[in-house]
């Protein structure tokens, strides 16, 4: 028997096709091996290319190095070939009732280690709290100097999920605008607040841990689990325990552990699932300073995690109409084999 | 001494072109038709630069600029498609700049002149 449930921040509702749950195995990820101009041995985001991407924003490098040249362990750099042009955010026109912008925007990307086969989830925890570093480090700065109203950090891992090249890395984009999906967020945590009389988060993570059924992983800071209105097999949401809305509110001694359990779920998804290609999103609230006087209370209801897609199943018409998904493996079944991994 | 240009386009009225364009802005242009040709051609001469389309028979620009790299990585290479999508992949960072198709030259002309320092 199918069950319908509702994701309680977006209202969204399900398919949780429990007739037709599959296991692990069921899962055939194709197509992984590298695309044919990276056999032929140059990727432009190995150590000893920096000449060919734009100079470096940031990086984390070797004392005495020098800018775009080796040495670096985490390195940042503007997309070569924007999609958004680079500059301070532009004014809003208006056509008549048509509203309108420059397509004004920043897009980095965050080359995670030198080394091209060695992904995130291989990386050594410290190596993996740097990288967590940069990312707080680039939104301050974007949010703080370039004054961009939301600050979107995403990963593509795998031709599947998206990626054009297979060395390790993640990409920052900010808008101008508060992305819809992020206001539905917003609205969703705002309904729940005024539910719970507290943040929908801490109340969804709390019962989570009371019923321990989609629990995948846990340190002393924060929690791993199966969202239980999971869109696609084996979803995953990292979550914080401290209630936080921003990701730069991360604390330097949070840090570790949030590596540690990066690492530990990666692992998990990696031997459960044959080393799947995935999609990792930072959910967090906009820019706290633009934000304050549309969204006064939002520090206290919108709560940063991460969410991790296995790219498994494909998103067809039915789930593009109706916006509804079919999920054929139950989140809890889901979580325990990552449990057992 | 005239600057040396390839060109690899599979289209010949772009071909020819580019060959009387380019041409009449003072360089040494020579265009070839895929890839496999362009490899051919940097085995036995020096070029100051190259303009490669993406979608070709045969390898496709990309492949072709990723093949050029592991030969010789200072040639600038400025890839022209009539596709902005290409942007994506970021295979096409091998290359130094990225010119969609028009139907004025200006931007193309105005690259290339970058690309060399001029």
């Amino acid at each position: 028997m199918s069950e319908l449930r509702k994701d309680l921040i977006s209202g969204r509702w399900v398919i949780i096709a429990t007739e037709r749950s599959k296991r692990p195995d069921d899962f055939r990820p194709s197509g992984q091996a590298p695309a044919a101009p990276e056999a032929a041995g140059f990727c432009p985001f190995c150590e000893g290319n920096e000449t060919k991407t734009p100079p470096e924003v940031y990086a984390l490098r070797a004392a005495g190095t020098t800018p775009d040249s080796p040495g670096w362990t985490v390195r940042v750099v503007p997309n070569k070939f924007p999609a958004l042009n680079p500059g301070p955010p532009p004014p809003r026109a208006s056509r008549g009732i048509f509203q309108s912008m420059e397509g004004r925007g920043v897009h980095e990307v965050v080359i995670e280690n030198p080394d091209h086969a060695l992904e995130l989830g291989d990386l050594p925890v410290p190596h993996i709290r740097d990288v967590l570093r940069v990312f707080q480090h680039r939104i301050k700065a974007i949010e703080r100097e370039l004054h961009y109203q939301y600050v979107q950090i995403f990963k593509n891992k795998g031709k599947e999920a998206g990626a054009s090249l297979s060395h390790p890395h993640s990409q920052i984009v900010a808008t101008p605008i508060v992305p819809k999906r992020v206001k539905e967020e917003i609205y969703g945590a705002d309904r729940l607040y005024r539910t719970f009389k507290e943040c929908g988060f801490c109340r969804i993570l709390r019962e989570e841990e009371t019923a321990g059924t989609r629990i995948i992983a846990r340190n002393g800071g924060f929690t791993a689990f199966a969202p239980y209105a999971s869109r696609f097999p084996f979803e995953m949401t990292l979550m914080p325990k401290r209630h936080s809305a921003f990701f730069t509110d991360v604390h330097e001694d949070e840090l570790l552990p949030l590596a540690e359990i990066l690492k530990d779920v990666l692992t998990r998804l990696k031997r459960t699932v044959n080393d799947p290609p995935f999609n990792m999103v930072l959910h967090q609230a906009p820019n706290p300073t633009l934000s304050a006087k549309d969204w006064p209370e939002l520090h206290l209801k919108s709560h940063w995690h991460l969410e991790i897609i296995p790219i498994l199943t494909k998103v067809a018409g039915f789930e593009w109409g109706t916006g509804f998904y079919i999920n054929p493996v139950p989140p809890e079944t889901g979580a325990q084999f990552l449990r057992q991994a | 001494m005239k600057k040396k240009i390839l060109v690899v386009e599979d289209e010949k009225t772009l071909r020819l072109l580019y060959e009387e364009e380019l041409s009449k802005e003072g360089y040494d242009i020579t265009a070839v038709t895929d890839a496999e040709a362009a490899l051919a051609k940097l085995a036995q001469n020096g070029y100051d630069l190259i303009v490669t389309d993406i979608r070709m028979p045969g390898k496709n620009g990309i492949e072709l600029i990723t093949q050029i790299m592991g030969l010789r990585k200072d040639i600038p290479i400025i890839i022209n498609s009539a596709y902005q999508s290409y942007k994506e992949d970021f295979m096409t960072w091998a290359a130094d700049a990225y010119v969609v198709k028009s139907s004025s030259l200006d931007e193309l002309k105005s690259k290339i002149k970058q690309l060399l320092g001029e």
